[in-house]
């Protein structure tokens, strides 16, 4: 029998190794305990360890990537010790990092030479008029107008009258030094529309800002934009308002088309809005007249009910909406907390449920700029799809509900503090760990958590391939209760909200039904355009369910297609970024409008071949277990 | 074979030049694959891609229509082996067979009630297409004499049997203006047989007891002008006629030109009736174009019409149940009203459920066009005045003391219209999912 | 002109089961009954003969049928008195199956009961040779209690036992595990969910030898054509080599048939719908030969002139001839 010894970096004391003994097992009699969150079956990641010096044999490397291992990091629960070695143990901070399976969405960034005097079409200058005298009795109007054209080249001005009555008070307080926000299409001689006239000392302390906001169906979000820098100076987000009337868009729809429940609807949109502008505005100081501009993406239902327009249409034979391409509206009429002339900006959808939510995603993931086959997914409320390259753009939609976004599921809630974003679970006790966005106690779980918690549910035997809990295991975490069976993710002490957090039957029910409603949509989309997923050389997902979406679980309960997961991309709030980039950019703008045009809009509804895809989809991972080699391929091993 | 949006695509110019009138050319590929759009659309088309596009859109089975006085009949234009795959089209006509050696009395009446034949099955009226008349007699003027006779009975199309082209032009002589089908064609006929079909614009029936037979038949027969083809395969057993159904139709659908015609069976069986619905129902299920039958009963006929009907459902349409009030366990005068929609399987997890959980109800089924809940209720199929309309149509109120009507919890927006549609009645919510129906009803109904 | 006659060759096959168990394999049945083995679909004798022809069940209710037609108490006279008379019947009139179908009811009105259950097994075993399908009432937890003891009181005899759904699958399964019993499927109409079933019960360890499946299909006028193209593309892709659809297919023509208005009822009819009781025997016989032609192994009928002509049917399409 060969002897080792093993040296630990937290313990002054080398213990002596038997043969075939893992690390974990080493660093248990040295005095350490290493967390195992899945119960030491080397699926989760979290006991890595970095072997300094010494001969170990990694039994498995699945969650390590190249970089991991180049490092010496190994497995603590699947690394046997095999000569005298030297192993560092992280701290537990470190081993909370994300995994190459994770995939974060990225931060926003200030596009790469961003020049607002060429892209914007919303500028503020500073003018310094000669006041007038006896020898130059032009009017006020006339003088700004002839100091604006002079310094930017607008021909022709226009303007509220409301603008006028306080003119020319505002030229004689500033002394003639004034600050003038306009709206321009850009081009020499135009017609330019006034937004605001102000002293050019009150501008000087204060940024012109702009808003991107994305009316999601479930969730609202919005950024505050500084238009001169380009930069984001604030970032909110808040369930939709409207949820109270209906948790999806025909609900809506309904509610809306039924005597004042369209003006409901919209108060209700605004609120939130502009609850979150005003709370942004708070965070940043900024006076809301400083907000010249807002681009809104969402789907043509929101934009409808946001703009107060009948959207019956939509959802009857032969689906129609009653606009795609909103003209420019001015923010007083539309609502929204910002200056009364500031302009609104309503990106343009293409169908009923195609909407600018997806026209202004299609640009923030770059879809028209590869000639690569991409499959853009955007994961919400309602799944958006879109399937193409630079020569052609397919799309289409399909309802996959709330779930993701944590609304409609018992103990669901938004990506927020307090939210259960990723499980793991213990294939032998059965008991979970979790980590909770702001590292708190929990209050509930988001899209990710979902995600992450069936997904580890499967693989651990708590769930069978239909969902259905089983309720002989040896746990009291599982059980039945008036809702039915159900599985505890946190025992009432453990949580912020003093009651268990559990996941129940119809919770999961919920979530399959999402995952396979996805899933069916982009099978489907593809086999219109014969194209096989195999060929898809980038997944780009959309959404807001999370902060990040991990590949391999989602690629686990089926909501994924089997691909390499480098194919992956996590975008976050697509929708929200398409108009942050149509916000600053006028060719952006315009790209999004040709993005409308070109998409060739998929019924799914026409014949029942999506809900053949939909049904076979509605299993862990999926009736074909054939099309998820890779979970085949670990359910072989868990054996 | 039909072509894809991205085949068709593969053969346009792909400029995307919108002269067409779509923005890209995958766009009217698409179109064009749906049928929604001409290729003369596209001025930059090739030659060489407009020939093939042609040829994909030529069906591998010839549509043959038999033509009476009065209707028609229509059989082949058939794209696929298993109805799932699109759907079968051309119903196969059902013909009854009279022989010309029958008492003109026996013949009037067998006309006479079968052309008047109607029967309704939900909502539709089936009815059988035409007759037979076999020449047995072998006497030209007495079939001429009984053609004759039918035509004053009945206008519907006809097909007159015999081997002989001389007696069967003595029945053709009384069809002036009509397109029958001549049955038929052999080895020993076939020239004269073509000449007369081509003569007098009739389709011909070519009889073969192989493959081969029937290949080579339809192919010297079509050089000689006539291209409204019937292929008989002349066998005995149910089995072998499976097998060569199946084998025309899959050689026609490989493009085969050959044996690209429609079928027909004889399912008349000397008098064992058992026997001759079985091989009648085959030939519907199988391939037939046309099925002739001896017997007119209508115990026989509407099983076989309705059968015809299902077998020819576009399948591409959602699984429907008939819309009615369903009886769950037995339910009683103060067991409650569930509502859903027509949806096969939203009926089944519903039914199953209850029915599961021993709890007698009733429920009645909306007709929705077969969507789900929640798609009837986006598209405006499932809304309070459709309830309130199938509560009335199916008698509800009579069935019942305690008037509880359940809505699925989805549409529980619907609760107030329906107040007012429904006055009599109390409305309640249900729960969204069926499996909570066991649970809701013994807690919230009792 | 020589023709190709293009043969389909498949690379998958049905399952091979065989039911019952005879005095040396363990049962006490005089014979036993083998279904699927099909490498072709139905009937193509050009391309594969038939390894087992379809096989003709009949129903027999536990306690005497309250709602059948009044032709089939005609058809059957006292027989129905009696579960085991009445299976004896049928072996004597040439059925290969007894499908003993319990209710809610047991003995004198009661409800039904696992002593009840057993007896009635066990007299019907006594009465016939023939192999068994025992199906309960289709209440989860009714069916377990009854099913679970005639299981294990009639050890080793591969009796099916039934029906086992998604929502109840594992008491059964387990059941029919430890008692060499064989299960029998069911699944409303859709080609996904009776795989899903089948995964979920092959999951539990159940050999794919051992399990039967009802795709569930409607009767002819009443939905025949979805379970007859849901037949047809279970079959396909049992053909194609897809492994949770390889199994033998039984169907009902007889329940569902039966119970529809053409067959149940004899008064107040329109002139159109003919003769009642031929019309009730070829309301079932023509869903039972269409669903044959789809690929059933077993079909479960009520009428003994159905039995009759589906038979010659099956035999005439069995009959290996050279087409």
């Amino acid at each position: 029998m060969a002897g080792y010894t093993a040296k630990f970096d937290t313990v002054t004391e080398a213990v002596m190794v038997s043969a075939g003994e893992l690390v974990v097992e080493v660093a248990d009699r040295a005095g350490i305990e290493i967390h195992q969150p899945c119960g030491g079956q080397g699926r989760c990641g979290r006991c890595a360890v970095r072997i300094e010096s010494g001969r170990v044999r990694r039994r498995s490397v699945l969650r390590l990537s190249q970089a991991d291992l180049d490092a010496g990091y190994a497995l603590a629960c699947q690394t046997v010790v095999e000569g005298d070695v030297s192993i560092v143990v992280p701290p537990p901070e470190r081993i909370q990092r994300r995994l190459t399976t994770d995939h974060i969405a990225p931060e926003s960034v200030v596009p790469e030479g961003y020049d607002p005097e060429k892209a914007q079409t919303v500028r503020r200058v500073l003018l310094s008029l000669s006041p007038p005298s006896m020898d130059d009795q032009t009017d006020d109007w006339g003088r700004v107008a002839m100091a604006l054209r002079r310094a930017t080249g607008v021909d022709r001005l226009e303007a509220s009258l409301e603008q006028i009555w306080h003119l020319g008070g505002i030229l004689r307080s500033s002394d003639w030094q004034i600050a003038v926000t306009f709206v321009a299409g850009g081009t020499e001689g135009e017609t330019a529309r006034l937004i605001r006239v102000q002293p050019a000392t009150e501008a000087e302390n204060e940024p012109l800002c702009g808003l991107a906001i994305d009316i999601g169906t479930t969730t609202v979000t919005i950024w505050l934009v500084d238009l001169t820098t380009g930069r984001v100076l604030h970032q909110a987000s808040e369930y939709n308002q409207q949820i109270t009337r209906g948790e999806d868009v025909i609900s809506r729809i309904i509610y809306g088309s039924k005597g004042a429940g369209g003006d409901d609807l919209r108060a209700l949109v605004l609120e939130t809005i502009n609850g979150l502008v005003e709370a942004a505005c708070r965070r940043t100081g900024i006076d809301h007249r400083a907000i010249a501009k807002a681009t809104i993406g969402g789907n043509s239902t929101m934009m409808h009910l946001l703009l107060g327009v009948p959207p019956e249409s939509i959802r009857l034979e032969p689906f129609v909406t009653a606009i795609n391409n909103w003209p420019l509206l001015r923010a007083e009429e539309v609502g929204i907390a910002m200056h009364a002339d500031g302009v609104v900006d309503a990106l343009p959808g293409v169908a009923s449920y195609v909407g600018a939510d997806i026209t202004a995603g299609v640009l923030a993931a770059g879809l028209r700029s590869t000639p690569d086959t991409t499959l853009f997914i955007d994961v919400g409320t309602n799944g958006e799809i879109v399937l193409g390259s630079s020569e052609w753009l397919v799309t289409c939609a399909c309802s996959a509900g709330p779930a993701f976004e944590g609304a409609g599921i018992l103990h669901g809630m938004r990506a927020d503090k307090g939210a259960i974003e990723e499980v793991w679970i213990d294939g032998n006790t059965y008991e979970p760990t979790c980590r909770v966005i702001g590292n708190v106690p929990p209050r509930g779980i988001c899209g990710s958590g979902l995600i992450s918690l069936v997904a580890e549910m499967f693989v651990t035997g708590i769930v069978d391939k239909g969902g259905h809990i089983n309720l002989t295991l040896e746990t009291p975490r599982v059980r039945r209760s008036v809702k039915g069976a159900e599985y505890v993710v946190a025992w009432a002490d453990e949580a912020e909200t003093d009651q268990d957090i559990v996941i129940t039957r119809v919770d999961i029910d919920n979530l399959l039904r999402a995952k396979a409603a996805i899933y069916a949509g982009f099978n489907v989309l593809a086999d219109v355009v014969s194209v096989g997923l195999e060929s898809v050389q980038k997944v780009l997902i959309g959404g807001s369910f999370g902060k990040y979406i991990n590949v391999e679980k989602a690629v686990g309960i089926g909501l994924l297609p089997d691909l390499p997961w480098e194919r992956f991309d996590y975008l976050g709030n697509t929708s929200v970024r398409g108009a942050y980039l149509a916000l600053l950019d006028r060719e952006a703008r315009a790209e999004i409008a040709r993005i409308a045009a070109s998409m060739i809009y998929i019924e799914l509804s026409a014949d029942n071949t999506f809900y053949e895809a939909f049904t076979s989809a509605m299993f862990l991972p999926h009736t074909d277990l054939s099309r998820f080699p890779s979970v085949a391929a670990a359910m072989t091993n868990e054996g | 074979m039909a072509l894809s949006g991205i085949q068709i695509y593969k053969m346009l110019p792909q400029t995307n030049c919108k002269e067409c009138g779509f923005a890209t050319c995958l766009a009217f590929a698409m179109k064009l694959a749906a049928k929604q759009a001409e290729l003369d659309g596209c001025p930059y088309v090739t030659e060489e891609s407009k020939a093939a596009l042609a040829e994909s859109a030529t069906p591998p089975i010839r549509l043959v229509t038999l033509k009476g006085k009065a209707g028609e009949a229509k059989a082949g234009n058939e794209v696929v082996l298993f109805r799932h795959e699109k759907t079968f089209y051309n119903r196969p006509g059902v013909f009854i067979r009279v022989l010309d050696t029958e008492d003109d009395e026996v013949i009037e009446n067998k006309v006479r009630t079968g052309s008047s034949y109607s029967v309704d099955y939900v909502g539709m009226e089936l009815r059988i297409d035409g007759f037979a008349v076999e020449a047995a007699s072998g006497d030209r003027t007495r079939l001429a004499t009984v053609v004759e006779a039918l035509r004053a009975s009945t206008g519907l199309p006809l097909i007159l049997v015999g081997s002989d082209p001389a007696v069967l032009s003595g029945g053709l002589d009384k069809l002036e203006g009509e397109a029958p089908l001549i049955m038929g064609a052999d080895t020993s006929n076939w020239e004269a047989m073509a000449d007369l079909a081509a003569g007098r614009g009739a389709a011909l029936g070519i009889r073969g007891g192989s493959i081969e037979e029937l290949a080579q038949l339809s192919e010297k027969i079509k050089e000689k002008g006539v291209e409204d083809l019937v292929l008989y395969p002349a066998v005995d057993s149910m089995s072998a006629s499976l097998a060569l159904n199946t084998q025309i139709r899959r050689l026609a659908l490989k493009n085969f030109r050959p044996l690209g015609y429609p079928t027909i069976a004889f399912a008349a069986a000397s008098g064992d009736q058992g026997r001759e619905s079985l091989m009648a129902a085959q030939a519907i299920c199988k391939y037939a174009g046309f099925v002739v039958i001896d017997t007119f009963a209508p115990e026989l006929i509407y099983p076989l019409l309705v059968l015809r009907e299902n077998i020819f459902t576009d399948p591409q349409k959602p699984i429907q149940v008939l819309p009615a009030l369903y009886e769950i366990n037995s339910p009683g005068r103060s067991d409650p009203v569930l509502v859903t929609t027509n949806f096969s399987i939203t009926y089944f997890s519903v039914a199953n459920e209850v029915e599961g959980a021993g709890l007698p109800a009733w429920l009645l089924v909306t007709d929705a066009e077969g969507m789900s809940v929640l798609t009837a209720w986006a598209a405006g199929k499932f809304d309070a005045e459709s309830i309130a309309k199938a509560v009335k149509q199916f008698g509800v109120a009579d069935k019942v003391d305690q008037k509880w009507i359940v809505l699925p919890g989805h549409t529980a927006v619907l609760s107030g219209e329906l107040e007012e549609e429904l006055p009599d009645w109390v409305i309640k919510v249900g729960p969204r999912e069926a499996v909570d129906l066991p649970g809701y009803m013994r807690q919230v109904l009792n | 002109m020589p023709v190709e006659i293009p043969k389909d060759s498949w690379p998958g096959s049905v399952n091979t089961v065989t039911l019952g168990a005879t005095g040396d394999q363990g049962g006490s049945r005089t014979s036993t009954v083998t279904i699927g083995g099909e490498q072709s679909l139905p009937f193509m004798h050009f391309e594969n003969p038939t390894p087992h022809r379809p096989v003709i069940a009949m129903e027999v209710a536990a306690a005497r049928p309250a709602d059948w037609s009044a032709v089939l108490l005609e058809a059957w006279g006292s027989t129905l008195d009696d579960p085991a008379v009445w299976a004896r019947a049928c072996e004597d009139a040439g059925a290969d199956l007894i499908v003993l179908q319990f209710g809610l009811k047991g003995s004198d009105d009661g409800p039904v009961s696992a002593e009840f259950a057993v007896e009635v097994v066990k007299e019907v075993m006594d009465s016939t040779g023939l192999p068994l399908v025992v199906l309960g009432p289709g209440q989860a937890e009714i069916d377990n209690s009854i099913l679970v003891p005639i299981a294990d009181a009639t050890k080793g005899e591969r009796i099916v036992l039934g029906l086992c759904e998604e929502g109840n699958y594992r008491t059964i399964v387990a059941a029919a595990m430890a008692n060499d019993h064989l299960v029998l499927g069911k699944t409303p109409m859709d080609v996904n969910l009776a795989k899903q079933l089948n995964i979920l019960m092959t999951d539990m360890g159940l050999p794919l030898d051992r399990i039967v499946m009802d795709p569930t299909t409607g009767a002819l006028g009443y939905g025949i054509e979805y379970g007859y193209s849901v037949m047809e593309r279970l079959r396909l892709a049992a053909l194609q080599g897809d492994a949770m659809t390889q199994l033998p297919m039984l169907v009902t023509p007889g329940v569902e048939t039966w119970k529809t208005k053409e067959s149940k009822v004899g008064a107040g009819i329109p002139d159109e719908w003919g003769e009642w009781a031929e019309r009730g025997v070829n309301w079932e016989t023509l869903t039972a030969v269409a669903l044959i032609e789809a690929g059933a192994d077993v079909v479960v009928l009520r009428h003994p002139q159905s039995l009759v002509r589906v038979r010659a049917a099956i035999a005439e399409l069995t009959a290996s001839e050279t087409a």
